[in-house]
């Protein structure tokens, strides 16, 4: 392996070619890091959902009610959420170890330490989603089915492709270019396995959005890139949905057939949230007892990055993505035919549900929400 | 209009022009069954050939669904919908339990009353798959393929198929009527697929068939070369012409599939069911059976991030919106002459005031033209969301299709953006709003119209 990733950067064996290697996704999750007991990072338990919500508000004492004012109700909450209090607990993850990166470049109280020891972990996603059923290793329904439909779906199909690479091992000036690609992905007999060498068509017009360029370097065979927002499609279901980190880096380990890390950034919470109810019904959030009215109190009051200038409350926070790539060539006749890169449309971040979104419903600056459960305190607002 | 709206009221023009190629236009050809003397077949707009009783309204049948907590509809040679008013929810779809009082009950019309039998007289007398079932009451309902039949409340016309929308996606959608037809006339390995461009011709697997332009009639001109991106569509040896189907000699002994006399293609790139990415070749066509109607010359169309929407005239994309009740009998209700409660939910969190915010409804101009019967103006009353009378004061001249107000969404910024794409129960499937879909090159929707 050595030989190939050394002497083997520049012969026709290795995928390094003229400099340039590619990669497509091939799996993708919230970074979460669980302990094998779960009081230990979770010590109340996991959080409620939809079914157990409903049954705690409406219990079935044979009362006649409305739908309206009940099922109704629920959706709309769900659909237009707000930072009111409440009405049930929040459990956070607790704990003091956790995956990610260290965003800001200090070391906070609310901050998390890695598996490794290092310390100065920003994932305050990991706090919201850590006792969510779904988002669990063990039980994670969305966790699985999110990562299913990377591989399955063409629309989700994102590549990077690294150039200026002088070998696999250290390169002190790389670029890396996010594309999305055209095709299947080049699987074993199996059809679940997916190898290494196949090929992709970059979409230069439905995924003209999706193209975008980062700056970054290979050192000890990690790629590392420098903070730039990334905008990535993330479909569920065969909903058009997509996904924005603001100050999204790479750190990724390359090898000649695969890349392996993490993104980390701050993922824009009204995007986020977005994604997630447009592609994951109340019914499948139900099955991982994802209560989304709960957890975008909890998104919103984790929130640690990039404050709106109007209110001054954080509108995105801290997460990193376990993230998978496996080696692929991208066909020059299609990188020939990109649009020039001032043509490419601009990908902004949802703004949020225009209405009814009230604003005494809001957080005013830092304050926070009295009924939480937060273990939350002194959180760091960012500048974009 | 600046010079971007221009270009993309070009591209509707295109887009529109380019399915008016020679094989669409004419109208689905059916094969003919032993039918009753009261029933007739009614080409429609949309759905193809439909049976229709006397008077020229369509006949639906309502198939038994597995929900996500149990079965609704018809079993055969039964009919379940009844003269009995449904009042609470049945909890077909979780997580909600059943038993809740359904909205505005006061007008809530009972299954039989939104679906009026196809009752069959003393005198009927069964024929080919034509049955005759006995309801609950003891009156008569006729059957085709042992599933009861019914009319529509709302369709008025010959050809109005208001009742089923075939644009509807169906992942988690209710246990939503369907139009009884005659087959479509194509030979085994063939189907007939409703778009919202109109009724594609696909294979059995449901992948898209093409044309050329290179070839004459009759023959083709794509060698061995091209037939590499180009797969002909061989017939069996037993294959026979048909109707508008006929056979080409592609080499000796070895028989292509033509159409209305072009030899007939699969794209090897498509990539997955009813795709239109072929059509990008120059020269190279899916084919139709029949077009749908252009829609107004008012809107556009922009790329998304996975295909083709309408849009207004801003750029903005079109939705629709989809209502079923979780009621046993699982009644329409994305209509504005029924309940809104479920709409104004959704769009305006219980207020319709922000609902007119939220997703506004598309103003038609006072030189606004209907197009087809699919495409029409409608009075909306604002402060309702109900129809208005003419010259109600305050009331807005929406565009509407399928009878139905097409709407924006206040969260789209820039053309392409589906923001308000499913948003809404069960990705919208259920009640909620769905962007208005023209073409899709990423997912293999059941039915890729606007949802």
């Amino acid at each position: 392996m050595l030989a190939l990733l050394s002497a083997g950067a520049h012969s026709e064996e290795s995928p390094l070619r003229g400099g340039t290697i590619a990669y497509a996704v091939t799996n993708l999750r919230w970074a979460t890091y669980l302990k094998p007991e779960m009081r230990v990072d979770c010590p109340q338990g996991v959080n409620d959902g939809p079914r157990e919500q409903f049954k705690s508000l409406y219990p079935d004492d044979g009362t006649v009610r409305e739908l309206a004012d009940t099922q109704l109700q629920r959706e709309v909450d769900s659909w237009y959420p707000t930072t009111a209090p409440d009405r049930f607990p929040f459990r956070e993850a607790g704990g003091v170890v956790a995956i990610g990166m260290n965003l800001d470049g200090k070391v906070g109280p609310n901050d998390f330490t890695s598996p490794e020891g290092v310390p100065g972990v920003d994932n305050q996603l990991y706090r919201a989603l850590g006792c969510i059923n779904s988002y669990r290793d063990a039980h994670g329904t969305n966790d699985e089915l999110n990562s299913y439909e990377v591989v399955k779906e063409s629309y989700n199909r994102w590549l990077i492709e690294i150039t200026g690479v002088e070998n696999l091992t250290n390169s002190p000036h790389v670029e890396v270019n996010v594309y999305r690609g055209l095709d299947p992905l080049h699987t074993d007999a199996t059809g679940k396995g997916i190898l290494p060498g196949g090929t992709q068509r970059i979409d230069s017009r439905w995924g003209a959005r999706f193209i975008q360029h980062y700056r970054g370097r290979i050192v000890d065979g990690v790629l590392e890139t420098e903070p730039a927002d990334l905008a990535f499609p993330w479909s569920v279901f065969e909903v058009v949905a997509d996904e924005y980190i603001h100050g999204a880096r790479f750190r990724l380990k390359l090898t000649p057939t695969a890349a392996e890390g993490l993104i980390g950034g701050y993922a824009d919470i009204e995007t986020w949230y977005l994604q997630l109810m447009r592609s994951q019904s109340t019914h499948d959030q139900s099955y991982g007892q994802l209560s989304s009215i709960s957890l975008y109190k909890a998104l919103r009051r984790l929130a640690d990055g990039y404050p709106d200038p109007r209110t001054g409350a954080n509108t995105a926070i801290s997460s990193a993505l376990r993230a998978q790539f496996t080696q692929v060539y991208i066909l020059p006749a299609s990188k020939a035919a990109l649009p020039a890169t001032a043509s490419l449309p601009h990908y902004s971040p949802y703004a949020g549900p225009p209405f009814p979104r009230s604003a005494s419903d809001e957080l005013q600056g830092h304050e926070k929400d009295p009924a939480s459960s937060s273990s939350g305190n002194g959180q760091v607002a960012l500048k974009p | 209009m600046d010079l971007r709206w221009r270009r993309s009221a070009l591209r509707l023009t295109v887009i529109v022009s380019a399915l008016l190629a020679p094989l669409a236009m004419a109208s689905e050809a059916y094969r003919p069954v032993p039918m009753p003397p009261e029933v007739r077949v009614a080409a429609t707009e949309l759905d193809g050939p439909v049976f229709t009783d006397s008077k020229g309204h369509t006949l639906y049948q309502w198939p038994l669904l597995q929900m996500r907590n149990g079965v609704t509809g018809d079993h055969l040679g039964t009919s379940e919908c009844n003269e009995a008013r449904t009042d609470v929810s049945a909890g077909l779809m979780s997580p909600y339990p059943g038993g809740l009082r359904l909205p505005d009950l006061s007008e809530h019309p009972s299954c039989a009353k939104m679906w009026p039998p196809f009752i069959a007289g003393a005198a009927a007398k069964p024929v080919g798959k034509w049955t005759v079932i006995t309801r609950k009451d003891g009156s008569r309902q006729w059957a085709y393929d042992d599933l009861p039949l019914y009319t529509f409340y709302l369709d008025k016309h010959a050809g109005d198929v208001l009742g089923a929308r075939s644009d509807r996606p169906t992942l988690d959608a209710p246990a939503v009527r369907r139009p009884a037809g005659p087959p479509p006339d194509v030979p085994p390995g063939f189907a007939v697929k409703t778009m919202s461009t109109g009724r594609l011709l696909v294979t059995e697997q449901g992948m898209s068939v093409y044309y050329s332009d290179g070839d004459a009639h009759g023959k083709s001109s794509c060698d061995a070369t091209c037939a590499e991106t180009w797969i002909p569509l061989l017939a069996p040896n037993l294959g026979r012409a048909r109707g508008e189907f006929t056979l080409i000699e592609r080499s000796p002994g070895v028989n292509q599939w033509a159409f209305r006399g072009r030899p007939l293609y699969r794209y090897a790139l498509d990539g997955g069911s009813h795709r239109l990415k072929g059509s990008d070749t120059s020269g190279w066509h899916n084919v139709y059976t029949q077009l749908a109607p252009r829609p107004p010359a008012e809107f556009t169309v922009q790329d998304t991030t996975a295909g083709q929407v309408l849009a207004d005239s801003s750029g903005k994309t079109i939705y629709s919106y989809f209502c079923g009740d979780d009621g046993v009998d699982q009644l329409e209700c994305d209509h504005p002459g029924e309940t809104d409660a479920y709409r104004i939910a959704v769009c305006g969190g219980g207020d319709a005031a922000r609902c007119l915010k939220t997703f506004p409804y598309v103003i038609a101009s006072a030189k606004a033209v209907p197009s087809g019967r699919s495409w029409s103006v409608m009075l909306i009353d604002p402060a309702s969301g109900r129809p208005a009378l003419a010259g109600q004061p305050g009331a807005l001249r929406v565009w509407a299709y399928r009878d139905r107000p097409v709407y924006t969404y206040a969260g789209d910024h820039s053309p392409g953006d589906v923001n308000g794409d499913s948003h809404g129960e069960f990705r919208a499937e259920r009640n909620g709003y769905k962007a208005f879909w023209l073409r899709d090159d990423f997912f293999s929707r059941d039915q890729p119209g606007p949802g």
